[in-house]
């Protein structure tokens, strides 16, 4: 007991800020989600928000855009990754320190400053895309006019800046496999192909686990892309993600106790999937 | 030891003096494009009432603005300068969300008397809690500009545009007879703004005047939204928000831009060498004889309620919107329409304009004024934009059977937003 309360003392200064900026804020989120916020005085009505979370086509848009975004982006951008860890670690390769920093440099750069270059590339009328889409003879693309190709930039933008990163933890699980293995396989004969099938992806398996579940705790949070890219979710919406029609909700037309409960929601979404993740990847070491 | 303490001591001094020079008073406003240009000229003969006072005016970008002003309020008003300058069909929110981050101007001396030089459909947006919040600056007429040699080209006369039937025949001709050239520009795919034109023209918004119904299931609306779809199918509409209008304006991309009259000054600063090329019409009507006018944007400027010179700042207020002089200036140089009507009765209005081919635009810009019918901002005004665009493409890329069953979805959807009862 007595070594409890100096331990409590010196946890205190962490326990406060923790309690002021991390606890109180939820509490105080979870608690107004209740209230109808639209006008002042707010009022205790909780059909007001969580009622019509059940029925609002906003909400349904922004969910769908999201679980599409995760479902079509992560599994590209992982498999990717993986191809692109294979050829990084390929002794044919040189240069290979610059070659594993281009790969990464994506993460590195400002969102903001990518967000804008991505948004001139795709420009309908100035942008390289176009020009090299017409000079292949192929159709220009008004980009960020239709809804779906609005949202192939996004999962382009996504995959390209994230990649390389996924890659690079990919390439340390590839490097941790012993070589004895790929050695064993080769003289028994066995062809490249099926030593990266029956080897190499089964031996990565929980390394690809990580980067999955970080790849979709990312794609539920994305938020940077669809707001400078395609111009807070447009077109009408199209590329709206729960993030952005959080912020929407409660930075743009000041409805805050409805933004709690979708916050809320996409919290409880969240923890569902990581259960998930955590009983999948546990199935398969048992 | 010794000589950090030196060295930190006059550093002290060193930030303390310029601050001891300027004991004078400063007024920060935030504004953007045009509206800060404007705002900033004029300021000798304030000066010389306040010798003492400089003002600052910092050109942020309205969406900043905007967003700005929200997140100090939510902070209880840490953070705001002296003076912002608010849209007017998105000021409500403020004050139905923060009815304390914004001074009551009346006290400082914004009266009956001085109130009624405004237009008076100006004052129901920034008024709330029974109190006035801030004062009108311009207001925007509709009208269409357009370029007088890409008409001509086509064998397009101006004056034979009556009805939007006219307008997209007029396009299909313009279009053929000049390369690369679309009729008009619109992100109609992210901003119902053509739509909310349109609509208004045809006396149709999304809320009833008193903010209490949502009126926007009606067939005025229906046949607003539908004069989209048309121009639209006809390929008349290149996509395209702000920054891109003026791209295509100084690229001669584009023939026509329909806009609040507030549009004259960017077009004449951004494109000076086009002089003699561009000219104004009316509003073309949904059916022959209909109304030709209506109102998109307008702003007003507002004080913070925690600033420490509201007096001053009101001063300011008044010394640019609520003098002829100062109005009439900003409507020579940047196109400021004003809402101050005392304003309105200046030779300048009558006159030609070089850059506009000699046409007598403002005479033709501001006869729509009495014409105008208000439609109220409301303080769900976000919601209705957003809920309007999304259907709007949803209709455009035929999502609804007709236009009738779209905008009865939108005000279903804007009902379940607001909690407003559809009327």
């Amino acid at each position: 007991m007595r070594r409890n309360r100096h331990a409590y003392f010196f946890l205190f200064p962490f326990l406060a800020v923790f309690a002021t900026f991390w606890l109180w804020p939820i509490v105080n989120a979870f608690y107004i989600s209740f209230f109808a916020t639209r006008t002042q005085p707010w009022v205790f009505r909780p059909e007001a928000n969580w009622g019509r979370l059940l029925v609002d086509p906003a909400f349904a848009n922004a969910l769908q855009n999201t679980l599409i975004l995760m479902v079509i982006q992560v599994p590209l951008m992982i498999a990717l990754a993986t191809l692109l860890a294979v050829m990084l670690n390929s002794p044919l390769l040189r240069a290979r320190g610059l070659m594993r920093f281009a790969f990464f440099a994506p993460v590195v750069v400002s969102e903001v400053a990518y967000a804008a270059v991505f948004r001139l590339m795709f420009n309908t009328d100035f942008g390289v895309i176009n020009k090299l889409l017409g000079s292949i003879g192929l159709p220009e693309l008004d980009w960020f006019s239709s809804p779906t190709a609005a949202m192939a930039v996004i999962i382009m933008a996504v995959t390209w800046r994230w990649v390389g990163y996924n890659a690079i933890i990919i390439l340390a699980g590839l490097q941790s496999i012993p070589q004895d293995v790929y050695e064993a396989a080769r003289l028994d004969g066995v062809s490249k192909r099926q030593q990266f099938i029956h080897i190499t992806v089964p031996l990565l398996r929980p390394v690809i686990v990580f980067c999955t579940v970080l790849s979709i705790i990312g794609s539920l949070q994305l938020f940077v892309e669809p707001f400078l890219i395609t111009n807070r979710g447009g077109p009408g919406g199209a590329t709206e993600t729960l993030g952005l029609f959080i912020y929407r909700q409660g930075f743009g037309v000041f409805n805050f106790g409805y933004a709690s409960a979708v916050a809320f929601t996409l919290a409880l979404l969240a923890a569902t999937l990581s259960v998930l993740n955590i009983w999948a990847a546990r199935e398969r070491t048992a | 030891m010794k000589r950090t303490t030196v060295g930190a001591f006059a550093l002290v001094a060193g930030l303390a003096m310029p601050q001891a020079a300027l004991a004078e008073t400063e007024i920060t406003v935030w504004s953007w494009n045009i509206g800060a240009s404007s705002l900033a000229i004029d300021m000798p003969s304030f000066k010389e009432a306040h010798p003492d006072v400089t003002v600052v005016v910092e050109d942020l970008g309205v969406q900043q603005v905007f967003d700005r002003m929200l997140a100090a309020c939510a902070a209880g008003g840490a953070g705001l300068p002296d003076v912002v300058s608010v849209q007017n069909r998105r000021a409500e929110v403020f004050w139905s969300q923060f009815p304390d981050c914004f001074a009551d101007l009346e006290p400082l001396g914004f009266d009956d008397a001085m109130k009624a030089q405004f237009a008076p459909f100006k004052l129901p947006e920034l008024q709330a809690n029974e109190r006035t919040y801030a004062m009108p600056w311009d207001s925007g007429p509709v009208v269409m500009f357009y370029r007088r040699d890409y008409y001509e080209n086509a064998g397009v006369d101006p004056a034979s545009i009556v009805t939007w039937d006219d307008f997209i025949y007029a396009g299909l001709k313009v279009q053929e007879a000049n390369d690369g050239v679309t009729m008009t520009q619109s992100s109609i795919n992210g901003d119902p703004e053509f739509f909310e034109m349109i609509a208004n023209e045809n006396g149709c918004s999304y809320f009833s005047d008193d903010a209490t119904a949502i009126t926007l299931d009606a067939p005025a609306c229906a046949e607003a939204l539908d004069v989209v779809r048309k121009m639209d199918a006809a390929d008349l509409i290149t996509d395209g928000g702000w920054t891109e209008k003026i791209q295509s304006t100084v690229a001669g991309t584009v023939a026509t831009h329909m806009y609040g009259g507030w549009y004259e000054g960017t077009i004449r600063t951004n494109a000076e060498d086009q002089s003699g090329l561009w000219g104004v019409f009316a509003m073309p009507s949904i059916s022959e004889g209909g109304a030709r006018a209506a109102n998109f944007g307008g702003s007003a400027l507002a004080i913070a309620a925690n600033s420490e010179n509201t007096e001053i700042a009101f001063e300011f207020l008044k010394h640019k919107l609520a003098r002829p002089d100062s109005q009439v200036n900003m409507l020579m140089q940047y196109g400021l329409v004003p809402s101050l009507t005392t304003a309105l009765d200046t030779d300048f209005v009558q006159q030609p304009q070089e850059f506009w081919g000699g046409q007598a635009v403002w005479a033709d810009i501001l006869k729509t004024l009495p014409v105008i019918k208000p439609s109220r901002g409301t303080p769900f005004y976000g919601d209705a934009t957003a809920i309007m665009s999304a259907v709007q493409i949803k209709y455009l890329n035929g999502g609804y059977d007709s236009a009738t069953d779209a905008v009865a979805d939108a005000a279903q959807q804007l009902s379940l937003a607001t909690g407003l009862p559809v009327e």
